[in-house]
């Protein structure tokens, strides 16, 4: 008995001892992605944008002349996984920042990076984390879901036509820390604008059938929807609501809205508006042209969306960052926090809106605008710019 | 100082009894006991973390194959008491503020308490039907702790701090692997003398015909529950070092997945063998460590394989259930046995 | 009054696919003893087969329903022959084991090879909700319900009269007397796990048109379909469709009243406490065949 676990155990420490040295050139970051778990639908483009993008910026000239090598894993979505990845990224492959995906990973690993010091620029827009006096070393390339959920109920305001009453509107959201992330100031906003908020239905994580909680916001009549899942879901709730033939108008969130929604949903998706806080593929901006002679270059048959272009401009915002810290001799975990700290008003070329980090505010922008699925594609309808008021931040 | 046997040579009941077979098995286990506890000197912070993971499954595992193994009852709701637990240990340390000589043993009570309340329909239920029974407790438990927000911080998952006695904090995988092993090693000790004793005997007397055990006059339903508190306080403490270990858990940590892990541990490992336990836990905890780094080697010529790796893990994982099923039905420790005995009488074996 | 209608309505249409699954596992059990774990897996490997053959072949829908179902037959008959005939005879829980192990399998092999993104399924019913008296219901549903009813009398006419059906019906009564009557035991056993995949398949390309997409998720259907086939009983044809039914209409209005209260969640659990419920007062189900054992 002794011998057989002694024989394992010692394999475990060998391949522990194997040393995880890399070149001195070479600038290792981090990658958590989501390609199986129940946000791979949009995890997976997301993740591709990363990938390119990296594989565009070695091509380029590198970070200063050093490569970057992007350490990839897929954690399913699951705390307990992203977890343990985070430690192997920090201590076997000795990462200097990490490109994060979902919200309640990241909010529970907030507390470890700030005692590591390590740089953490998730896909997740939730507003707990732009607090710097709270989480300093969380980052993102977004306006807030907050800002974002506002922005659209401002939209929801100004469609509503009779001024007798107030326009209703449900709340639909995972129940999971990003479904509620934006919410409890959703409830705020409505009340300081004058929308009635009748009704919150929560979907659980691999809903099949969202006709009782449908049914559930017909009895209370609202008149506008926010979904606050990912594409699948919203499409789900989409296809559903016509089987019901509710007239409500459904709106959505940046991870449930994209080129990939009136494809999946087809002509249920017609008329839905959501939040777009980057630009779809192939949109005509001055930074879409290195995407799309990418696109063309390696994998022309591929079809993309805005998630990918999310994906991209992670890296453009943290390859620049990287850059800046090289330049003042600084390639550690403080050095790309500061650098990331100096960006201002950052041109990202039209991908997303303009970049900022203050040093006591990680707000990246507050410009969201919305667009609604005409004939099957996305037309932007609207832009609106939410006040930088400190008593949003972290809200 | 005696050899290995050669031969089954046993005179007396203590012979027979006795843990070990001879002195040197004894001093072979105490030997590899110390080289582990030299394992941090050697190993990085990652791989740590994976022996911590491993050691807290053994523990799981040794309670589960008490309850599956030992007695014949089959639950499915083993990573619900696993949750019990985690969520104990985080009220008992995180609010209450105690020190983890307390938290852990209490967290195995609360869980043995909870895991005696889902026996009850053991009474009634065999085989399928109790299977069944553990299913829904599962999902009834993680429905609880997902909507207990005041108490569990719902699907935002709660934080525990490290384990402390005193001043002194176990804040690192390395202290925590110094934690952690100690507790394995006794709770292994324990279980392995505990089918020494009536209780352990009267364990598996019911697994093996419940009607003779009751005709010899063994209460079959004092000991089906007393079974039931037994296994679940071992995965209680399983789940209170793991939420330790985690620093935060949310339902996520305890799906229906992990039961039926823990199930193939037992499978893999043998079923009713505290060795099989070991094994099947090292086994399967190691698994996707394995198939990662496998994979991490192919990646270059490879690269559409990180994207199979979860798919990877989940069929190597039922492919070896399947065939150790088909194959070897008594897992790991009977191979080993039979591997055992072979050399044992080599090159004489007739 | 209209929404607990409008509820009661749409459990009665989930509730009959959960039927149509449940006669899967029932036939099993029936004739095996053994409880199919991989059967939610059976349902998604039935709607990708169906999907692939469709979109990669061009094939019209009725062909490729049909070749799914030769395919459903032969992995119902291989499943048997590998997997299923070396556990007979062994302990419940190796038998237990072995489906989650092939659920296992049929996962990560469907990941594999389609990925976990939700596919779109061809649209086979069509979108527009037609009026039940003041109820719109979707006629994707009402088509599902109508081909489970067919399906339903068709299997309880096969199990009453044809041959086959009731050498199942002696199997499952006395594997020996049935042997001794010259039934194939063997025969009947691969062909209660071809029927299983079959009916399994049927339900997921049901579900595929209804969302018109399919992923990873409907395999969770295996596992809803366990209080079901517990409160019909887990021998009856006839409980199989009566607990469908029933759990699909109390998951809704579980679903309906109950999750504004406790925050959403209560749909998926309902069906498992009712499932404690049972175990406790009727263990053997609404129609399930009752054995006395009194230790």
């Amino acid at each position: 008995m002794a011998l057989y676990r002694g024989t394992v155990l010692l394999a475990l420490a060998a391949l522990a001892l194997a040393p995880a040295a890399a070149p001195a050139q070479e600038i290792k970051v981090g990658g958590l992605f989501d390609l199986t778990g129940i946000t791979s639908d949009v995890g997976k483009p997301y993740a591709q944008g990363v990938q390119d993008a990296v594989q565009w910026v070695n091509e380029s000239g590198g970070i200063n002349g050093k490569k970057v090598k992007l350490v990839g894993v897929d954690y399913s979505y699951k705390m307990p996984e992203a977890v343990a990845a985070y430690k192997r990224l920090k201590d076997d492959e000795k990462v200097i920042l990490i490109n994060g995906w979902g919200t309640g990973d990241t909010e529970a690993l907030k507390d470890t990076i700030n005692k590591d010091k390590m740089p953490y620029i998730s896909a997740s827009f939730s507003a707990h984390l732009t607090d710097p006096q709270k989480t300093p070393y969380n980052f993102f390339v977004a306006p807030t879901y907050s800002d974002q959920l506002r922005a659209w109920l401002t939209w929801v305001k100004q469609d509503w036509k009779d001024k007798s009453r107030n326009p209703k509107v449900a709340f639909f959201y995972g129940d999971n820390p990003y479904g509620k992330s934006p919410m409890e100031a959703g409830r705020r906003f409505c009340k300081e604008i004058g929308v009635d908020l009748v009704d919150e239905e929560i979907l659980p994580g691999n809903f099949q059938d969202a006709t009782s909680q449908l049914l559930n916001m017909k009895q209370k009549g609202a008149d506008y929807a926010y979904i606050n899942v990912t594409t699948t879901g919203v499409s789900l709730v989409l296809r559903d609501a016509k089987k019901l033939g509710l007239a409500t108008k459904f709106g959505s969130n940046p991870y449930g809205f994209s080129e990939t929604l009136p494809a999946v949903a087809k002509e249920f998706a017609e008329g839905a508006t959501g939040v777009v806080p980057h630009a779809p593929f192939g949109s005509n901006v001055p930074g879409m042209k290195k995407i799309v002679d990418f696109h063309q270059k390696n994998h022309p048959n591929d079809t993309h969306d805005l998630l990918y272009v999310r994906g991209w401009s992670y890296v453009v915002v943290w390859s620049e960052a990287l850059k800046r810290a090289d330049k003042a001799g600084k390639l550690t975990g403080e050095g790309v926090k500061e650098a990331l700290e100096t960006f201002k008003d950052f041109d990202m070329g039209g991908l997303t809106n303009n970049i900022t980090y203050a040093p006591n505010d990680h707000r990246p922008s507050t410009k969201t605008p919305i667009f609604q699925i005409q004939g099957g594609k996305l037309v932007k309808i609207a832009e609106f710019d939410m006040p930088r008021k400190p008593e949003w931040l972290g809200l | 100082m005696s050899m290995m046997r050669c031969g089954d040579f046993r005179t007396t009941y203590a012979e027979d009894m006795a843990i070990f077979d001879t002195a040197l098995a004894r001093r072979l286990l105490l030997a590899f006991l110390l080289a582990l506890l030299l394992l941090p000197l050697v190993a990085t912070t990652y791989w740590l973390d994976v022996s911590n993971r491993t050691l807290i499954a053994v523990v799981a595992a040794v309670g589960l194959n008490i309850l599956t193994g030992f007695t014949g009852q089959i639950s499915l709701g083993n990573a619900a008491f696993l949750a019990v637990g985690g969520y104990a240990t985080a009220a008992l340390a995180g609010k209450a503020g105690l020190p983890f000589p307390l938290v852990i043993p209490l967290a195995g009570v609360v869980s043995a308490l909870v895991g005696m309340v889902f026996g009850i329909p053991s009474l009634r239920l065999k085989g399928l039907y109790l299977a069944m029974a553990t299913l829904a407790a599962h999902f009834v438990v993680e429905f609880t702790v997902t909507h207990w927000d005041s108490m569990t911080g719902g699907v935002n998952g709660i934080s525990v701090p490290a384990p402390h006695v005193g001043g002194f904090a176990f804040d690192s995988d390395r202290r925590l692997f110094y934690l952690i092993l100690p507790i394995t090693a006794f709770l292994l000790l324990f279980a392995k003398n505990l089918f020494r004793t009536k209780v352990g005997k009267a364990f598996v007397a019911i697994r093996d015909q419940d009607i003779s055990a009751e005709v010899m006059g063994v209460n079959v339903y004092r000991y089906k529950l007393l079974s039931f508190g037994v296994s679940s306080f071992y995965v209680g403490v399983a789940g209170s070092l793991m939420a330790y270990q985690a620093h935060i858990i949310s339902p996520e940590n305890f799906p229906i997945t992990v039961a039926i892990d823990y199930l193939g541990m037992i499978i893999i490992g043998g079923m009713g063998s505290i060795l099989g336990s070991v094994l099947g836990a090292i086994f399967i905890t190691l698994l996707p460590e394995v198939l990662r780094l496998l994979s991490g080697a192919l990646a270059d010529t490879y690269p559409q394989l990180v994207g199979l790796l979860a798919s990877l893990k989940m069929g190597v994982f039922g492919l070896t259930i399947v065939l150790f099923l088909i194959f070897e039905p008594d897992g790991m420790a009977a191979r080993w046995h039979t591997i055992k005995n072979y050399w044992k009488l080599y090159p004489f074996s007739y | 009054m209209e929404f607990f209608l409008q509820l009661v309505l749409n459990g009665l249409v989930v509730g009959s696919i959960y039927s149509l699954v449940a006669l899967g596992f029932v036939v099993i059990y029936k004739s095996t003893s053994i409880l199919n774990f991989a059967q939610g897996e059976f349902l998604m490997l039935g709607a990708y087969v169906c999907l692939a053959i469709t979109a990669g072949g061009r094939v019209p829908f009725l062909a490729a329903f049909l070749l799914t179902m030769a395919f459903s037959v032969v992995l119902g008959l291989l499943m048997e022959r590998v997997i299923l005939r070396p556990m007979i005879g062994e302990p419940v829980i190796s038998v237990i084991m072995v489906t989650l192990g092939l659920s296992s399998i049929l996962k990560a092999v469907v990941q594999g090879i389609w990925g976990t993104d939700t596919r779109p399924f061809p649209a086979i019913f069509p979108a527009h909700p037609v009026q039940i008296g003041p109820l719109p219901v979707s006629q994707g549903y009402l088509y599902s319900m109508v081909s489970v009813g067919v399906l339903l009398v068709l299997f309880s006419l096969f199990f009453k009269f044809s041959r086959y059906g009731i050498a199942m019906r002696a199997t499952a009564f006395s594997q020996q007397v049935a042997l001794s009557m010259g039934i194939s035991v063997k025969r009947i056993f691969a062909l209660s796990w071809s029927i299983a995949a079959v009916v399994s398949a049927v339900g997921g390309i049901l579900l595929g048109g209804v969302r018109g997409g399919v992923d990873g998720a409907l395999a969770f259907f295996g596992l809803k379909v366990i209080p079901v086939v517990i409160l019909g009983g887990l021998d009856s044809v006839l409980g199989a469709i009566v607990g469908g039914v029933v759990m699909g209409v109390l998951e809704n209005l579980s679903g309906g009243y109950l999750d504004p209260i406790f925050g959403g969640g209560v749909k998926e659990v309902a069906p498992f406490i009712a499932l404690v419920a049972i175990l406790t007062f009727k263990p053997y189900g609404l129609f399930g065949k009752v054995k006395i054992e009194r230790v």
